[in-house]
């Protein structure tokens, strides 16, 4: 293990200073505690899908009408988390933007780890998982399903591949200087971020023409679904980056230089734009002709529909809102400003994942009563619905936090062995020590995450 | 198959019927009759109510009409084109089934079919008592399971069109008890059997035409009005 990455992971016990011994100690409870959360919650959610296997989808809130729910939304949101990770750390690389670049291990990590957990998310979503080999047995090659499976798994290999490489890079970058294995290994992260980048962007799209290509469901069926997913995976692949790298920041013994925080600020800013113009574009284009099954979805989300909530979400809380927060001065300058905004963005694009896929479902098919089967029975209701209507159920909820609480695991593991924030690729100046002004100002904050431990533990 | 709208008054026999030979459990409808305005197939009028039987327009203005709808059996099937498996599969003769052996529950063709004719097994469906009532036996073509009286739990089923009775030579059942006659059954590659003779003379329509899906099942348009002139 190289000594220049020292400074940068959670410190190591049985230091030599009596002060930062015990600092480090109250730290490694910090760490224990929030790995027995994680477990905790990660039991919570396999105890669920143990459940959902019992009783079926019966469990879940999701019903004819409404067949797809909160499994595949939040697949949907964890692959553009992965997509727009990767691809904001290899276009740091492919277009040569220094400041980005000791992101790139820290946004392959956060792509690796979405990547698996969307993977996941699939299985509890399907009715017969123990048959899910048969995605590989009889594969339909006209079915967007099958496509995605494959990108898929050829972009976590790839994911895994490219941080085992940027890992090792780094090493060797740092043990023997600019060397010849490290400038071999410097060639292959080279191609591996060209190649990186339009997989990323295919997983996206692919993704999206899940939905995109359906002639059934007008509110899916644009071929602006997939330039819109990429944009919103970028948006939120880097404000979860932008977040992690903060929480590294905060917890951990790095700093972010300005040049970096500016280009993060950058992305998320362009990206949030383009998404909110590209959405703006087909809400327009269904609002000016008079196409029912267009209208009726529109009129769900547009204020005034039982939606509206996905609306004021998607353009206030996630749009506007992050928007002031980077881009007014006053505001810009506040610390809190970046990870507010990167926060709500995320709430932004989860609000339009939603979006996409619940109002395409509840959405009336046939616009006419009685409407279609629900596949249940209730004494007390019709078994038939015209406009669908969908509220997850715990079991649901439980396996979708299991699963987010994998990713959390994932990503404290992989920080914590990979050193992913340390003297990063080409980058050695910027995340050196830190200026003296930026240590004095972090000095106070240093004991925080251990006092927390150590009072949790207490 | 073509059905005659003009015929149809809405009894909901057919769909009843489906119901018993397929043994389909309690919420589970293969076949439904929706109320709609006259020649509507797609949605250019807003329903009047939520409720069924509801005419259309303001009294003395109303109108109404029926449209029995169930698996479209689709020549460019959707459903057919989205199955990452190929469970769903389309059969030499057009009719479109699903194997439940194969079938992993994603539920994607569900999402695909424009018609909503798709109920999946969300749990163990709930039946009335008094065992089994319909067809009783497994049914598999080409070694496919594509019936079976109690279907597993966690996978699609839909309107089989009743190849049980089809492959014997016997109309589906929806056929058999449709009391007005308003459902008729034959050969569409067959110039002179009466379906494509309803097709080429009586003007018979398929629903959404518009989507590309080319069912196999037509609709004889309302030739009659039923407002009420003042
Ligand atoms: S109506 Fe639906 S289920 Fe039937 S063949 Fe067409 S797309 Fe498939
Ligand atoms: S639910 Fe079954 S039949 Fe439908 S697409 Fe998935 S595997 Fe095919």
């Amino acid at each position: 293990m190289s000594t220049v990455a020292v400074p940068s992971r959670a410190p190591r016990p049985g230091s030599p200073t009596p002060s930062a011994g015990a600092l480090q100690k109250a730290a490694h409870h910090g760490v224990r505690w929030w790995y027995a959360v994680l477990v905790a919650i990660m039991a919570w959610g396999l105890a669920a899908w143990i459940d959902e296997l019992n009783v079926g989808l019966a469990a879940t809130g999701m019903r004819d009408v409404v067949s797809w729910g909160i499994y595949i939304f939040t697949f949907a949101f964890f692959i553009g988390l992965s997509a727009g990770g990767l691809i904001m750390a290899s276009s740091a690389e492919v277009f040569g933007i220094k400041a980005l670049k000791p992101l790139s291990r820290l946004g392959v990590l956060s792509a690796a780890a979405c990547v698996s957990v969307a993977a996941l998310m699939i299985i509890p979503d399907l009715g017969q998982p123990f048959r899910i080999l048969n995605l590989f047995v009889h594969p339909n090659w006209s079915s967007p399903l099958v496509w995605d499976i494959l990108i898929i798994t050829v972009y976590f290999v790839f994911s895994v591949v490219d941080l085992t490489v940027l890992h090792r890079h780094a090493r060797a970058d740092a043990e023997e200087g600019h060397g010849t294995r490290a400038a071999r290994l410097r060639t292959v992260v080279r191609v591996l971020a060209y190649v990186g980048l339009p997989t990323a962007v295919l997983l996206h799209s692919v993704t999206a023409w899940i939905f995109g290509v359906q002639i059934a469901r007008a509110w899916w069926n644009t071929s602006l679904m997939a330039p819109l997913f990429v944009v919103s995976a970028v948006l939120s692949g880097t404000a979860l980056v932008t977040l992690l790298a903060l929480l590294a920041e905060r917890f951990g013994k790095v700093s972010l230089p300005e040049e970096t925080r500016r280009w993060l600020r950058g992305f998320i800013v362009v990206s949030l734009f383009i998404d909110l113009f590209f959405v703006g574009a087909d809400y327009i284009t269904m609002l000016w002709g008079n196409v029912p099954s267009e209208r009726s979805a529109l009129n769900l989300v547009l204020p005034g529909g039982s939606w509206s909530w996905l609306f004021w979400l998607e353009w206030i809380v996630g749009g506007l809102v992050p928007l002031a927060l980077l881009l007014v001065p006053r505001l810009r300058r506040q610390q809190w400003s970046l990870w507010a905004a990167a926060l709500l963005a995320m709430v932004g694009v989860y609000a339009f994942r939603i979006e996409l896929v619940v109002v395409g479902f509840v959405n009336p098919l046939t616009q006419f009563p009685p409407g279609n089967a629900l596949g249940t029975y209730n004494p007390s209701a019709s078994s038939f619905q015209l406009v669908g209507a969908y509220h997850p159920t715990w079991v649901e909820y439980g396996i979708v936090a299991g699963l987010a609480g994998l990713f959390a695991a994932i990503v404290t593991v992989g920080y914590r062995r990979l050193d992913v924030m340390g003297t990063a690729v080409g980058a050695g100046p910027l995340l050196g020590p830190p200026p003296a002004d930026a240590a004095s100002r972090r000095e106070p904050q240093l004991p925080e995450p251990g006092a927390l431990g150590a009072s949790v533990a207490s | 198959m073509v059905i005659d709208t003009n015929r149809c008054v809405g009894c909901w026999t057919c769909a009843v019927a489906c119901k018993e030979i397929n043994d389909e459990p309690l919420g589970y409808w293969w076949n439904r009759v929706l109320t709609t305005a006259p020649n509507q197939s797609t949605a250019a009028k807003a329903p009047a109510s939520e409720n069924i039987d509801v005419p259309y327009g303001v009294y003395p203005n109303v109108e109404l009409a029926y449209l029995p709808v169930a698996c479209q059996q689709c020549n460019d099937a959707p459903c057919v084109k989205v199955c990452p498996v190929q469970a769903t599969f389309r059969r030499e003769d057009g009719v479109v089934l699903v194997d439940y052996e194969r079938c992993i529950g994603c539920r994607y063709c569900m999402a695909a079919c424009p018609y909503g004719v798709r109920i999946f097994n969300w749990g163990d469906g709930e039946r009335a008592p008094g065992g089994v009532i319909g067809y009783g036996k497994d049914y598999r073509v080409d070694g496919r399971l594509v019936f079976a009286p109690v279907r597993p739990k966690g996978v699609v089923e839909k309107c089989t069109l009743c190849v049980e009775r089809i492959d014997e030579g016997q109309v589906p059942f929806c056929v058999e008890s449709c009391p007005l006659g308003a459902r008729v059954f034959g050969d569409l590659n067959d110039p002179s059997s009466d379906v494509s003779r309803l097709v080429r003379d009586g003007g018979a329509q398929q629903l959404h035409p518009e989507l590309g899906t080319d069912p196999n099942v037509y609709y004889l348009p309302v030739a009659r009005r039923v407002a009420a002139e003042s």
